[in-house]
């Protein structure tokens, strides 16, 4: 990746998996995606584990960018250095914003998130880990998904709710004020978008979120049924 | 007697080790006495445990005031296992502790068992607000102390990773215990075999490993194309690799300026050296639990007794009945801010 046309700048974030560098590709605004070796465990899982997320996150947000979806388009991918090149998205998290939003906002963003993710799961996509701080808000009040990172196929009623739940779960511990509205918000919007042509899956998937919780390990009997 | 001096006796009785130790109240361990129960073939049977444990406990109870050199007149607290575990081992240790508390007439507190793991970390290593790796044959948890709660960050979804690696063992023709013995096995080989590797966020799934790793030592391959150094190998490289992603996960995530090993699984040296690798990435200090104190051990049910004796007081007898599936989350830790 010697190349005049390739800027790195700083690095915005050092997450446990991957550090995500801010820069220039050919004159465009980008993150470069990086994921670094890890030496506490052995080359060949390490080697593994690196390339097939890389190839599997850039793959995934290149089929999301079709359907129209809010996600970073990607440019370059370099497997040896296991790093995506994609456009940067400007804006704030969602995370950070939820305390100064109002409730009228708050509603409005759950509401279309639930709707993308709806979109997402009829593709048979899954995020994996759908939280608030893989949500950027933009100056422009658009709504982008960013991370899948740990992004699967599937067209399972159960890891579609797996999906929820992990969002669910996500709200009650980082935003427990705000969970009960913005949860409520969300089912609307998933379902809104997902029920479109008469059927019931998405009805199933949401029913589904409270068998999964009660599958959880030391959860007591009576809640069980 | 005054709430800040005083003996107390701990009793932990959730799995195959019955273990009493005896504590002061500034922290000091005085006696120790483990009795561990080691099926001839196969798991734990609930039901030989508890009988095994009915025929042994009171030695245990005796060598362990002998060592501290006291008498059951010198203890000023009761401490039990109340939850999580096998509950018909649970009913044992509850009941001797009601009895010895109401025989005596001293106060009684039931504790939680994961609690006392992470407690027993803190007083022996000196630590102060770690995020705690927890692994051990009944659990996988990844837990950190956060508004009130030792909130659970990540667990396993099915079994955990002790289980595993005992259940291999045990099918891989090896005696109880397994670990030590797959730890020497690993040792010798270099050859990884790929097995799943399945990490849900902070989650962790053991079950589907089990299966491959048996799958690798019931095929007839086993023996000709790899052996069963390779296999251990292969099986902890994997295993204790999803921990440490999970574990850094968690790290980043919290935050936290230290991090605990403990548990039965802690004593092995690979997992150690994976674990301390991160801290050393992350600006973290890294303590392990001697093991004495990192697997069950009466003393670390006792030191958490004190500790929530000091900030409660006794329980009522009405309320000393076990919980073989509390969740530790859903404790109040009131002595620690």
């Amino acid at each position: 990746m010697e190349d005049i046309n390739i800027i790195k700048g700083k690095v915005l974030h050092k997450g446990a998996e991957a550090s995500l560098i801010h820069g220039f590709w050919f004159g465009k605004e980008v993150i470069f995606k990086q994921r670094y070796p890890k030496n506490y465990r052995i080359e060949p899982i390490d080697k593994q584990l690196r390339v097939t997320r890389t190839l599997n996150e850039a793959r995934a947000l290149i089929k999301v960018k079709t359907y129209g979806l809010n996600v970073p388009q990607v440019f370059e991918i370099d497997i040896n250095t296991s790093t995506i090149i994609m456009k940067f998205i400007e804006g704030k998290k969602l995370k950070d914003l939820l305390f100064v939003l109002d409730d009228k906002k708050k509603s409005k963003y759950f509401y279309t998130i639930g709707e993308f993710i709806a979109k997402l799961h009829q593709n048979g996509h899954i995020h994996g880990d759908i939280t608030t701080s893989n949500i950027i808000i933009t100056p422009n009040e658009d709504v982008f998904l960013i991370d899948f990172g740990l992004h699967e196929y599937s067209d399972s009623v159960e890891d579609k709710s797996v999906d929820l739940h992990l969002l669910k779960r996500v709200l009650i511990s980082s935003h427990g004020a705000d969970f009960k509205k913005c949860f409520i918000a969300f089912k609307k919007g998933y379902l809104s978008n997902y029920d479109l042509n008469g059927s019931n899956e998405g009805k199933y998937i949401i029913q589904n979120i409270k068998s999964i919780e009660s599958r959880g390990r030391y959860v007591k009997q009576e809640e069980r049924k | 007697m005054k709430k800040d001096e005083g003996l107390c006796l701990g009793i932990e009785s959730t799995a195959h080790t019955w273990s009493v130790g005896i504590v002061d109240f500034s922290g000091n361990v005085l006696g120790l006495h483990n009795n561990m129960y080691i099926p001839e073939e196969g798991g734990l049977h609930p039901a030989l445990v508890r009988e095994y444990h009915i025929l042994n406990f009171k030695d245990t109870i005796l060598n362990a005031l002998q060592e501290a050199k006291c008498s059951m007149k010198d203890i000023s607290l009761i401490a039990f296992s109340q939850s999580p575990g096998l509950g018909p081992i649970l009913r044992i240790g509850a009941l001797v502790a009601r009895l010895l508390s109401q025989l005596y007439e001293i106060p009684i507190v039931g504790v939680n068992h994961c609690i006392a793991h992470i407690e027993i970390g803190r007083l022996m290593c000196n630590i102060e607000d770690p995020l705690t790796l927890y692994v051990s044959g009944g659990n996988t948890i990844i837990s950190a102390h956060e508004s009130g709660r030792y909130q659970i960050f990540g667990e396993t979804l099915d079994i955990s990773i002790g289980n595993m690696i005992d259940m291999i063992a045990r099918d891989a023709g090896l005696a109880h215990p397994g670990g030590p013995k797959i730890e020497k096995l690993a040792a010798k080989s270099e050859k990884y075999i790929s097995l799943p590797y399945v990490v849900k966020g902070m989650d962790l799934s053991f079950s589907g490993l089990y299966t491959a790793v048996r799958n690798l030592i019931e095929s007839s391959d086993f023996g000709k194309n790899y052996t069963i150094e390779d296999v251990a190998h292969s099986l902890q490289e994997t295993g204790f690799s999803m921990l440490a992603e999970v574990t850094e996960r968690a790290l980043a995530h919290t935050n936290k300026p230290e991090l605990l090993l403990t548990g039965g699984v802690a004593a092995n040296k690979r997992l150690q050296q994976m674990i301390k690798s991160i801290c050393e990435d992350h600006g973290t200090r890294y303590e392990v639990v001697p093991l004495k104190f990192a697997g069950d051990n009466g003393a670390m049910i006792a030191w958490t007794g004190i500790l929530r004796y000091k900030s409660e007081g006794g329980f009522e007898l009405s309320h000393t009945n076990i919980n073989p599936k509390e969740r530790m989350d859903n404790i109040s830790i009131p002595w620690r801010k």
